[in-house]
C-alpha cells in the first residue's frame, strides 16, 4: 500500500515537476531516535520527504521538514525561498531542542546556496554539518562519522534523472499544446504527442553524447534562448526526422511536400521548445538563460585560510584544499555551475564572482540577492553585462 | 479579496510592492490598516510582525508609538528603512531582519501592542502556534494583539466561491513565483487557545479577510 502511494506520488509529481508540491512541515521521527540521534533537515517538497523516508529505512533519526514553499532544496535555496530563517524557524518551533542533547544539524549540501550556517550558529547555537547531495548516501554518511566521499558531494546527471527531466518537459508541452490541435487537426494529436515524448527522451537520454559541446561561454546575450551546443545534436535529430519523413512517404508511394513541410515544421517547433534551456535542466551545467552564466569564480588567496568549507559545499568538485599550506585552489573552475554555495558559506569571504567586464560580485551580494525569475541579482548582473 | 494571492508576485519584486497592493485591493487593505492602528496610542511600545515595507509600522509610528518591525525579507526591509527615513521617523522605529521563531529573544511583558498585517497566513502550523504563545509572553498585561489577514471562510458556499475565484489567481501566481499564500483556518479559536481574549472581529463579506482585536487578560 505504501509502495503504491509512493509510486503514484512519484509519477504525478514527475509529470508535474515544474510545480511545487508542499507537504507538512515540522518534526518527523525516523525509527526509534534517542537523545543522541542525528538530526537531519530537509525542504517540504513532498517527493523529497517521501524519498528521504525510504532512504532512511533502518536508521534512527529525527527529520526536520522546513518550509521551502513546496520546492526542492536546490531551487528553493538558490531562489531565496529556503533561507536561514526557515531553518531557524523549524529548529525553534518543532520542539527538537527538548528532544536531543546535542546541537549538530545535518543539512542537505545543496541548501548551501541559500542557508547560511554562520547565521544559524549565531542565532541558535546549532552547528551545521553539510550532508551529502543525495538522500541515498545518508546512511553511509552517518556510518562514516559524518565524513563525505567526493562522490557524495557531487551532482551527476544519471539516466534516472535524465528520464525525469525528459518527462518534466514532455508532459507540460503535450498537455498545453494538444488541446489546441483538437478542433483543427484532430488526427494529428497522437502523432504530435509521440513526437514530443520521443524527442524529449532522445534529447535527454543522449545528453552524455553531446554535453561536451554545451557551454555558456562565448555566447552573446540576445541569443541565449536555445541550447544547441556546437554539435547541434537537436538539429541533427531534426534532420533525421525529416529524412525519416521523406523515406516513409517514398516507401508508401505517396510523396507529398505538404506532408513533409507540415511535420517538418511541427517537429522544428518541438525541438526549439525542448531546447530552450537544456543546460538549465541539468544539475551539471549552468542555465543558458541566466546572466550569471558568464561569471567566473575567483579566490582571494590573502583571505583564504584553507578551512575547506568550499570543498564541502561545491556540488561540482571544483576545489582542492591544501591542508598543509592552509589554502584552497580552484583547479576545476571549468565545471562551476555558478550556484554560489562556496561564496555564501566561506567564513572569510575569500571568494568572489567576476563578470567578463571585470566587475566584482561580492559574497554579500550573493547572500542578499537570490537568483530567481524576477530577482534583483539577475537584473543587476544582466544590467552590467 | 482573493487578490492577496497576487501579492506574492509583488513580494518577489519588492520595489513594486506598495503601488501594486493599492491597485490590487482598491485601497481596501489601507482602510483595514487604518482601522487597526486606530487602537494604538501615543507613547506605546509596539511590535509589528512581518512588517514588510512598513505599512503598519509607519502608521503606528505616526500615532506616536515606538515601533519595532520584524520581517525575514531583507529587500522589503530596505524599502521600509527608506520610507522611515523619508517620514523622519528614524528615532521612533527600528526594523530587524528576523522571523517570528526568534520572538523568544524579546523581553517578557515589554509590548503594549503586537500587530501583524498579512503575516500569520505566511506561517506554518508550528510557527503560528509558537508565535501566538510568544506574543502572549511578550505582551504586557492588558496588551493588545491586532491582526489583519486572509482567513479560510467557514460557510461551505463561501468557501467554494472563494476557491473558484482564487484558482486562476493561484495558478498565475504559482507560475511566476512558485509560491502561494495559505489563508489561516480557525484563527479566532487559535488566538483564544493561546490565552488571549477576543475583543472584536470584523470579517469581509466573502468571509475571507479578518480584522481582529484581542487582549491579554489583566492577570497575565
Amino acid at each position: 500500500m505504501n509502495l503504491l502511494k509512493f509510486l503514484v506520488a512519484t509519477i504525478v509529481e514527475t509529470l508535474l515537476r515544474v510545480l511545487p508540491f508542499p507537504c507538512k512541515t515540522g518534526l518527523v521521527k525516523i525509527g526509534n531516535p534517542d537523545r543522541n540521534a542525528p538530526v537531519l533537515l530537509t525542504c517540504n517538497y513532498h517527493l523529497t520527504v517521501e524519498r528521504l523516508r525510504r532512504a532512511l529505512k533502518g536508521v534512527d533519526a529525527y527529520l526536520l521538514v522546513a518550509n521551502s514553499r513546496g520546492i526542492n532544496v536546490w531551487c528553493a535555496s538558490t531562489g531565496g525561498l529556503f533561507t536561514s530563517h526557515d531553518v531557524i524557524s523549524v529548529l525553534k518551533t518543532s520542539g527538537i531542542e527538548g528532544l536531543v542533547d546535542h546541537r549538530d544539524l545535518i543539512l542537505p549540501q545543496l541548501a548551501a546556496t541559500g542557508v547560511e550556517s554562520k547565521i544559524i550558529g549565531k542565532k541558535t547555537g546549532w552547528k551545521v554539518i553539510w550532508g551529502p547531495v543525495l538522500a541515498k548516501d545518508i546512511p553511509a554518511f552517518l556510518q562514516n562519522k559524518l565524513e563525505k566521499t567526493s562522490q557524495m558531494r557531487q551532482t551527476e546527471f544519471p539516466p534516472m534523472q535524465r528520464i525525469e527531466m525528459a518527462v518534466a518537459w514532455a508532459f507540460p508541452i503535450s498537455i498545453i499544446l494538444a488541446p489546441f490541435m483538437i478542433p483543427f487537426w484532430r488526427e494529428a494529436v497522437f502523432p504530435f504527442i509521440s513526437l514530443v515524448w520521443g524527442l524529449s527522451f532522445s534529447i535527454f537520454l543522449c545528453f552524455p553524447l553531446y554535453s561536451q559541446w554545451l557551454s555558456p561561454e562565448g555566447r552573446r546575450v540576445g541569443f541565449i534562448f536555445f541550447d544547441f551546443g556546437r554539435g547541434g545534436f537537436q538539429l541533427i535529430l531534426w534532420g533525421a526526422i525529416i529524412l525519416g519523413l521523406i523515406t516513409y512517404s517514398m516507401a508508401v508511394g505517396d510523396f507529398r511536400w505538404g506532408f513533409i513541410l507540415r511535420w517538418g515544421f511541427m517537429s522544428l517547433i518541438i525541438v526549439l521548445l525542448l531546447s530552450i534551456d537544456v543546460m538549465g535542466s541539468t544539475p551539471v551545467l549552468k542555465s543558458g538563460l541566466h546572466g550569471d552564466r558568464l561569471l567566473k569564480i575567483h579566490l582571494d588567496e590573502r583571505k583564504c585560510k584553507g578551512v575547506g568549507v568550499c570543498e564541502q559545499v561545491c556540488p561540482r568538485d571544483c576545489y582542492e584544499v591544501d591542508r598543509d599550506r592552509h589554502t584552497a585552489r580552484i583547479p576545476r573552475a571549468r565545471r562551476c555551475v555558478k550556484c554560489g554555495a562556496c561564496m555564501v558559506q566561506c567564513p572569510f569571504d575569500a571568494l568572489y564572482f567576476q563578470s567578463p567586464r571585470g566587475e566584482i560580485l561580492t559574497p554579500e551580494t550573493v547572500r542578499r540577492f537570490k537568483l530567481n525569475l524576477v530577482g534583483k541579482r539577475l537584473v543587476k548582473v544582466e544590467g552590467r553585462l | 479579496m482573493s487578490t492577496y494571492i497576487l501579492m506574492k508576485v509583488l513580494e518577489y519584486a519588492p520595489s513594486r510592492y506598495d503601488k501594486g497592493i493599492r491597485v490590487l485591493t482598491l485601497g481596501g487593505l489601507e482602510r483595514a490598516y487604518d482601522r487597526l492602528t486606530s487602537h494604538i496610542e501615543e507613547g506605546q511600545k509596539v511590535l509589528d510582525l512581518g512588517c514588510g515595507t512598513g505599512a503598519l509600522t509607519l502608521r503606528a509610528a505616526l500615532k506616536g508609538a515606538k515601533v519595532k518591525g520584524i520581517d525575514i525579507n531583507p529587500q522589503m526591509l530596505d524599502i521600509a528603512r527608506g520610507k522611515i527615513v523619508e517620514a523622519n521617523l528614524a528615532s521612533k522605529v527600528e526594523v530587524c531582519e528576523m522571523g517570528v521563531a526568534e520572538l523568544g529573544g524579546e523581553r517578557r511583558e515589554s509590548y503594549d501592542v503586537v500587530m501583524g498585517g498579512l503575516c500569520l497566513s505566511e506561517l506554518t502550523e508550528d510557527e503560528l502556534t509558537y508565535a501566538l504563545r510568544q506574543v502572549k509572553e511578550i505582551l504586557k498585561p492588558a496588551g493588545l494583539l491586532l491582526i489583519a489577514d486572509e482567513v479560510r471562510p467557514k460557510s461551505i458556499s463561501k468557501l467554494m466561491l472563494n476557491w473558484l475565484i482564487r484558482l486562476p489567481l493561484v495558478v498565475f501566481t504559482y507560475l511566476i513565483t512558485q509560491a502561494t499564500t495559505k489563508p489561516v483556518m480557525d484563527l479566532p479559536e487559535k488566538i483564544q487557545g493561546a490565552g488571549l481574549v477576543i475583543e472584536s472581529v470584523r470579517l469581509s463579506r466573502m468571509e475571507d479577510f479578518i480584522e481582529l482585536v484581542a487582549r491579554k487578560p489583566k492577570g497575565g
